[in-house]
């Protein structure tokens, strides 16, 4: 110390490195993205170990029950020797699943619709711009007979399938799909009723929209079956499928009634304000103006009800129309597969029934995000 | 006409047809409208009538006076085949809004949890919440009460071999069996211990919003509300010398006895419809707290409120405002979808009103209207209330 001394008699500052800091908490990495995601804080991290202790209990025998002990060789009951799933017991049910008992050489025919659906589904994407709205919706509003007339077949020469042998996930399919197809019009109609300045077309609507929206969908099949016969002039027998896609569309257009208002009061009065300043008459307004902006923008609430109606479907069982989950109970009932296969039944119709309706969900989602413009979180 | 007149008076010589005035037209379509509804909806009962008549079917609510001769698997009041078909309507009633009732208790609670674990910190449990989420709302309702009742409640031991928990709660395939509390004298204090707390609390609640409106003080309300709510019964019922005994279920034979008992259709019907709904409820509570702008909780923390506060009084409120119609148009199709009890034979108002009671009477119409209106008026009060709680929480803009 002495030879620092200055002349004044006071130490003279010398420079002297603080200990270096601790290099900052990695923010980034796979070691990061854990700690902050999965340890963040004790109870976190307690969490994280119950969490991850339960699925490790459960995963592994669910694993070897669908996958390692099953069993998918052989065509009988007592092929099912494995403790696991016994999936032989789906690939002998399959066809009856899909396609009810349709007979076997004509399971061709229900395919072709099948392929007529994805066709028109698709064909926005193919046709010119230009045809698009007319032709597509001209061959959506034609399909569901041009469907009926094939899988029936007696106008075509084919030969005649009864609709008592119509069932399977493929009715599922059809079922919605026809009263989707018809109940969006017919929903578009309503809305626009309620939205009427006459008051007895706005009532009326109003009355329609409500009793199809607050019954159960169960008390409507019910009052298909056992009311509706009542309805017609004697002697007419209707056939059951028919008024049940009778009720299902009046359901959907309820429903979409709804929907569509929701739509209608996003549209700001400056465009009907902007239609009637270039002289369009009302329906020119309503389809070239309103609804398209009102699908647009009520796309992810149209798709919602959609996948409603299509998981409605299985209720039809109730009433013994023969969809999938009534094959699937039917199966299970079946004196020659009485081993207890109601959890793969289940799953197999669970499976098929999520894929359809998970990917409806998430192209609502995906539309919903790309129409989202608000700046939140 | 009014337009018309007053225009042709002012001279201007462009009034419109009279066919073309948009009054007419309304009109003229309007009765159309009538016309041909009304001729529809004649054709209909005229059809209905003849139909009717040929099948030998009655009218009238007559039948409801008749003796049902059926019997029911479960009811809330006294009930036997002797009874008639009005009692089998009450029955059935009280089993739907029974089973309405725990289901929405339980789906409110799954579907918050869930919908509050979509912003957890974990990312675990972010994960799990929408694993959840999109596998239960995207399988149809009716098969999940079929694979509760056929494929996991039947594979529970029978009544011999139950699961048991503690000689008190026992889980079997004939169904859930607890303990029933009987009540001895000096119950009715604990009862009104009860009420007493209730209104307690909520006079408690007035006195600190308004001692701190007054004073700006905070009183730590939760936990004196929460010392009022369950310190004052207990309390009570410790002073009273606990005048309650448990009468415990008891293995008698091939079954139990005693206690109370939860049928496996009632259980798969609540545990299905919980589980369904609350995935839609969790979707609703997510979407209402995403509707909270970010900058809501940034202002929040910039005036120094700490994590639960800005929960409880700022994200909160304003994601209830989203949430409160969602939750109530799904309790109001929970109650819609518990028709689907009939597919497992638990006796809700459909299985025995619309299911037994109109298949022995064939009075369709009656019978059919008579559920419909049930539902409608049950909705209504679900309506009615969560309207009330709506108000409540609804935006209060500058007058």
């Amino acid at each position: 110390m002495t030879d620092t001394t200055s002349r004044f008699g006071k130490p003279a500052r010398i420079f002297q490195p603080s200990a270096a800091q601790p290099a900052p908490i990695k923010s980034t990495g796979a070691y990061a993205w854990l700690r902050q995601n999965l340890f963040s804080s004790a109870l976190n991290t307690i969490v994280t170990i119950a969490i991850v202790a339960f699925l490790a209990t459960i995963i592994p025998p669910m694993f070897n029950w669908l996958f390692l002990d099953s069993n998918l060789s052989g065509s009988t009951q007592a092929d099912c020797t494995g403790d696991g799933a016994c999936w032989v017991f789906i690939k002998v049910w399959l066809q009856p699943l899909l396609y009810g008992s349709y007979p076997d050489g004509q399971i061709w025919r229900i395919n072709l619709c099948l392929l007529l659906l994805f066709v028109t589904l698709a064909a926005p994407f193919w046709l010119p711009h230009r045809m698009r709205n007319k032709v597509d919706i001209a061959m959506l509003l034609v399909l569901p007979f041009v469907a009926i007339v094939i899988l029936d077949g007696r106008l075509l020469g084919l030969e005649y399938v009864s609709t008592d042998y119509w069932g399977g996930f493929a009715l599922n399919l059809f079922l919605a799909s026809a009263s989707i197809i018809l109940g969006m019009p017919l929903g578009f109609l309503w809305a626009l009723g309620r939205r009427s300045q006459m008051p007895m077309a706005r009532s009326i609507c109003v009355i329609l929209i409500e009793f199809f929206r607050g019954t159960p969908v169960l008390a409507l099949f019910f009052m298909g079956s056992v009311m509706l016969p009542l309805f017609f002039p004697e002697g007419t027998t209707v056939d059951k499928l028919l008024r049940v896609w009778i009720v299902l569309t009046l359901f959907m257009a309820g429903y979409m009634a709804e929907v569509y208002r929701g739509g209608f009061q996003a549209i700001p009065q400056g465009q009907y304000e902007a239609a009637a300043s270039i002289g369009l008459s009302f329906w020119q307004t309503t389809l070239l103006v309103i609804l398209p902006q009102v699908i647009k923008v009520s796309m992810p609430n149209i798709l919602a009800t959609a996948v409603m109606l299509f998981k409605n479907t299985t209720f039809l069982m109730i009433i013994g129309v023969f969809e999938v989950l009534s094959t699937a109970q039917n199966a299970l009932t079946n004196s020659n597969w009485l081993g207890g296969f109601s959890t793969e039944a289940y799953l197999f119709v669970g499976i098929v029934y999520w894929i359809c309706c998970f990917s409806m969900s998430s192209v609502a989602s995906y539309i919903e995000r790309k129409l989202d413009t608000s700046h939140r979180s | 006409m009014t337009n018309a007149t007053s225009s042709s008076a002012k001279g201007q010589g462009s009034a419109p047809a009279f066919y073309n005035n948009p009054h007419n037209r309304a009109i003229f379509y309007q009765v159309v409208l009538v016309l041909v509804l009304g001729y529809f909806i004649y054709t209909i009962i005229n059809n209905t009538l003849i139909n009717m008549e040929d099948r030998g079917i009655k009218t009238g609510f007559d039948f409801l006076t008749t003796t049902a001769g059926f019997d029911i698997l479960m009811s809330l009041v006294e009930y036997d085949a002797s009874h008639t078909y009005f009692d089998t309507f009450i029955v059935g009633l009280l089993n739907t809004i029974l089973v309405s009732i725990i289901g929405i208790f339980f789906a409110t609670i799954i579907g918050f949890i869930m919908g509050v674990a979509y912003f957890s910190h974990n990312w675990l449990i972010r994960k799990l919440s929408v694993v959840y989420v999109e596998i239960f709302r995207n399988i149809p309702l009716l098969l999940q009460i079929f694979f509760w009742y056929f494929a996991v409640l039947s594979a529970l031991p029978n009544a011999r071999n139950s699961l048991s928990l503690g000689e008190a709660l026992f889980l079997n395939i004939r169904g859930f069996y607890m303990p029933k509390p009987l009540e001895e004298a000096g119950a009715w204090v604990v009862y009104a211990a009860i009420v007493v707390a209730i209104i307690g609390t909520w006079l408690f609640l007035r006195f600190a919003h308004k001692k701190q409106d007054l004073e700006g003080t905070q009183l730590p309300t939760f936990w004196i509300s929460l010392a009022i709510l369950f310190g004052l019964p207990i309390l009570a019922t410790l002073v009273m010398g606990v005048p309650f005994t448990l009468e415990y279920p008891e293995l008698k034979g091939f079954n139990f006895r005693g206690g109370i008992t939860v049928i496996p259709e009632l259980m798969a019907l609540v545990i299905s419809l919980s589980i369904y709904t609350g995935a839609f409820i969790a979707e609703a509570v997510r979407a209402g707290i995403q509707s909270v702008p970010k900058g809501q909780t940034e202002a929040a923390r910039s005036i120094g409120l700490k994590e639960g506060k800005i929960m409880k009084l700022i994200i909160v409120p304003q994601a209830m405002r989203v949430i409160v119609p969602l939750l109530n148009s799904e309790y109001q199709s929970l109650v819609k979808n518990s028709t689907l009890a009939t597919a497992i034979g638990y006796p809700d108002l459909f299985t025995v009103f619309v299911g037994t009671s109109l298949n022995q009477t064939g009075q369709a119409i009656e019978i059919v209207f008579m559920t419909i209106a049930v539902y409608f008026a049950v909705n209504m009060c679900i309506s009615f209330v969560m309207n009330l709680f709506n108000r409540r929480v609804a935006l209060v803009e500058r007058k």
